[in-house]
């Protein structure tokens, strides 16, 4: 059956990051990786979860109070107006939200927008829609928008932007002049925004969400998408949304349910309890988190890492190792997990320099192997767990041996 | 609390190397019969607007607005063209049942809830802290028991981890086969009438959609229908078994010739199988447990229909490594991973004992027997429902035109919801004589419903 394997199949060799994930599950390493927490979700909503299906709330259905809770929030946050009859979509998660959304306006061609470093998923959709990705670097060490960057990417072709922020893997939340930057490419040119927001909760230092639909002229022609998941700690749940102009949103609504029908039922009952939670749990949300952040930039500098900035928002630490250290990301990760159990994500992943506008294609490019990411969505036990670890394999001078 | 879940499979990990450049080209080349310029990256993945944007009269109709928004206008056309997939026609139907406060007959889940058990076991799951994601082709226990249950049901022994996909429900199993394993043009034969959401996502995958007509009063498969609409240029047919809307279940005589079909022109099948333990007037068969079908095979099923729990979707592929590869992609960009809790309830229920399909099938039986005995007795032809909890019936005995009019007349002078179903075939004319009309409602349900259609409605023929 072997020469039934498509030839897609046949090429690939075990990846290096599939061998990374049994070397660390073999050493039974500390999981720095994941991007999700170890801690459990809120109980009320658990408890919101399971009074659903013992109340029935079992069967397909589409719950309007999502709408209406995310269309107040919208107020609320960022001064939108959200009709929730028509401008909001449930779906199994946020990515199936992007996915349904991608679908509605990628066209075949149609060049999408991205920022790199970034999250895988995007660009996967927005290919399989038969759209082609462009990536525009973000600039170290703080991952600057270079609005000379982005024009010398947009083509004929380009239809949307996307952006996610606050930002999977750097941390990074886009300021208020770099949103700017790319609300008015978008409103000369009659650009599409597509946002990813999950993270919208989670900032810190005071630093606020800025949602781009709410910068003058975006509403009409920008596409929210975000979800429970890392809100509420329940990413497991697949409840999320898109809010869009109606006809947009319609759109989506019809994809997602020929691609699902229904997120399911009993949490999104449970949803309403989650968005009814007083401003206390994510005053909460957000000192725990920033407590959390503090806690591994100290440790990760400490032991020698370059530390550029804290982040500003999610909750991802986007390290550089030292100029010393000879390995690339992933050699240093394949060591840290040999040597000190903990496990991280080497950051050339995030990086697409071969979807880079021809424009850009001439520059050094090397920091993308310099980077590892990793997450701090876990209990105090657990980063603490991690600090020994690491902390036990220093030299004299307190810097890490593996670099 | 470490490693015991390896969620490494999931693209928040392995994305990164699974894209890469080389492995993208080689997918999208995978994906086509013939070897495509690797630099014609956007040509080469199935293209949802381009199958979309041929042929459609609507395309000139909205250019006529304003042009400094031309682009803006796109998803218009988009939104235009999606909204003849999940037709107004439920809606409607819908806003009219509940303005008159008629009993729903046309929905097809259960107004009654699913087994304790199953219940208890998603929320211990919630208790236990089984709330992130999960690995994205399925929780470990779960792929077993899926892969347990198929072999009890059709006697195949197939690996839980290279074989089986979670999915959101069937119809994300059947969005992912059909981006994941369909081309841009590849020919696909549908048998109508047909779930809606068949046709949507082909056309999102850019198929070429050939039907074929199931027709009144047995809807057997035309067989000689069959053999000229396949050839070595098709790519798949899909089959569901048992049937909705009409209840028909395939014999081993059809599925024997389709399958000789299938393997002299090289054809994939997929099959939907949600209603498989609603089975009553026969066995139901996998085509996948045919003589050398297997590997052509992509099984579809879900927990929804079976447990009454349409509202958890839990679904699931089973197929060969490499029709499975394919699917598993598009799965990991549509929705990435499915819902956790229910994928440990979903496992607990397929270990349910064989007394639990018994009564199950016990059950339904008895409301089917109240449904038909009324249909009949009110004057419909009740056509002959194998299988699922649905029944077709001829409403031409009433004098309505078609199948909308009668149900629009049933609403508000009987107070009873069916579904038209003009809606399940490519060409509306195939349906205007049927309707389709459920019984997965609790007895009391069934009753009124057949005693207001026995009070007032009328044969005019």
């Amino acid at each position: 059956m072997e020469e039934k394997l498509s030839s897609a199949a046949k090429t690939l060799t075990p990846s290096p990051i599939q061998q990374l994930s049994l070397l660390a599950q073999r050493c039974n390493a500390i999981n720095l990786a994941e991007g999700f927490p170890d801690f459990p979700a809120p109980p009320q909503i658990k408890a919101a979860a399971v009074s659903a299906i013992n109340s029935d709330f079992n069967q397909y259905r589409h719950v309007q109070g999502i709408c209406d809770s995310v269309a107040k929030i919208m107020k609320q946050m960022h001064g939108l107006d959200v009709e929730p009859l028509t401008d909001v979509a449930i779906c199994c998660g946020q990515s199936e939200a992007f996915a349904a959304t991608v679908f509605a306006i990628i066209d075949q061609g149609d060049e999408v927008i991205l920022f790199d470093p970034s999250y895988e998923t995007y660009e996967a959709c927005v290919t399989i829609a038969g759209g082609v990705p462009v990536y525009v670097p973000l600039d170290p060490p703080h991952w600057t928008l270079d609005p000379d960057k982005l024009m010398k990417s947009f083509t004929v072709r380009t239809k949307a932007i996307v952006l996610n922020s606050p930002h999977n893997p750097t941390g990074k939340v886009f300021t208020k002049a770099e949103l700017e930057t790319i609300a008015r490419a978008c409103c000369t040119r009659d650009y599409l925004a597509i946002t990813d927001e999950v993270y919208e909760h989670i900032t810190f230092d005071k630093e606020k969400h800025i949602s781009i639909a709410s910068l003058l002229g975006m509403r009409k022609r920008t596409i929210i998408t975000s979800s429970l998941s890392k809100t509420y700690s329940v990413t497991g749940w697949r409840v999320g949304w898109a809010v869009a102009p109606a006809c947009i949103a319609s759109a989506i609504k019809n994809i997602h349910i020929k691609i699902t029908d229904s997120a399911p039922a009993p949490f999104q009952e449970a949803a309403l309890t989650a968005f009814r939670s007083p401003m206390e749990y994510f005053e909460l949300l957000r000192r725990d988190y920033e407590s959390k952040r503090d806690c591994i930039v100290k440790l990760l500098a400490r032991v020698g890492f370059k530390v550029h900035f804290k982040p500003q928002g999610a909750f991802f630490l986007f390290a550089e190792l030292p100029e010393n250290c000879l390995l690339s990301d992933i050699e240093f990760v394949e060591e840290l997990i040999k040597q000190a159990a903990v496990v991280a994500v080497p950051g050339c992943g995030f990086f697409h320099r071969n979807f880079y506008s021809e424009n850009l294609s001439l520059a050094d490019y090397g920091y993308q192997k310099r980077y590892i990411r990793f997450a701090f969505c876990k209990s105090d036990a657990t980063l603490a767990d991690a600090a020994t670890k690491i902390g036990q394999l220093v030299d004299a001078k307190g810097c890490l041996k593996l670099f | 609390m470490q490693m015991s879940q390896c969620i490494w499979t999931s693209h928040e990990m392995l994305g990164p190397f699974r894209f890469g450049p080389s492995i993208q080209r080689n997918f999208s080349k995978s994906i086509r019969r013939s070897a495509g310029d690797s630099r014609s990256r956007a040509t080469s993945y199935p293209s949802f607007m381009a199958a979309i944007s041929t042929g459609s009269t609507q395309h000139a109709a909205v250019s006529t607005e304003d042009d400094s928004t031309t682009k803006t206008h796109q998803p218009l056309q988009v939104a235009k063209r999606l909204e003849k997939f999940k037709t107004t026609i439920f809606t409607q139907m819908s806003m009219l049942a509940i303005k008159h406060g008629a009993i729903n007959l046309g929905q097809g889940f259960p107004n009654f809830d699913g087994p304790e058990f199953v219940k208890e076991a998603a929320i211990q799951a919630i208790k236990d802290g089984k709330n992130q994601y999960a690995r994205g082709y399925g929780v470990p226990d779960l792929n077993s028991a899926v892969a347990s249950r198929f072999k009890k049901d059709t006697g195949l022994e197939v690996d839980p981890e290279k074989e089986v996909t979670v999915t959101s429900g069937c119809t994300e199993a059947i969005a992912a086969t059909m981006l994941g394993l369909i081309n841009n043009s590849d020919e696909v034969i549908l048998f109508a009438p047909f779930y809606d959401s068949y046709e949507a996502t082909l056309s999102m995958a850019g198929a070429k959609i050939k039907c074929i007509t199931l027709r009144p009063p047995d809807f057997s498969v035309p067989i000689d229908e069959l053999k000229s609409a396949i050839s070595k240029n098709t790519r798949a047919i899909l089959i569901n078994t048992p049937h909705n809307p009409t209840g028909k279940m395939f014999t081993r005589e059809e599925l024997n010739v389709i399958a000789s079909l299938c393997i002299e022109n090289d054809v994939l099948v997929f099959t939907d199988e949600v209603y498989d333990k609603l089975s009553f007037e026969m066995d139901h068969i996998s085509m996948a447990s045919l003589p050398g079908m297997y590997e052509r095979t992509v099984t579809m099923n879900s927990l929804g229909k079976t447990f009454s729990l349409t509202g958890w979707k839990i679904g699931w592929a089973i197929a060969p490594p490499h029709l499975t590869w394919g699917l598993r992609q598009a799965h990991s960009f549509l929705t990435f991973a499915t819902c956790t809790p229910m994928q440990y309830a979903a496992a607990a229920a397929l270990r349910a004992p064989e007394s639990y399909y018994e009564e199950l099938k016990r059950d339904y039986g008895a409301k089917k027997a109240i449904l038909v005995e009324g249909l009949k007795a009110v004057g419909f032809k009740v056509f002959p429902s194998s299988g699922t909890y649905f029944v077709v019936v001829d409403h031409t005995p009433f004098g309505l035109k078609d199948d909308i009019a009668f149900c629009e007349y049933l609403i508000k002078e009987i107070g009873v919801v069916a579904i038209p179903t003009s809606v399940f075939y490519l060409n509306p004319e195939d349906g205007k004589n049927l309707v389709r009309f459920t019984f997965c409602k609790d007895e009391g349900t069934l009753r009124s419903a057949v005693k207001r259609m026995k009070e007032k409605l009328l044969l005019r023929n």
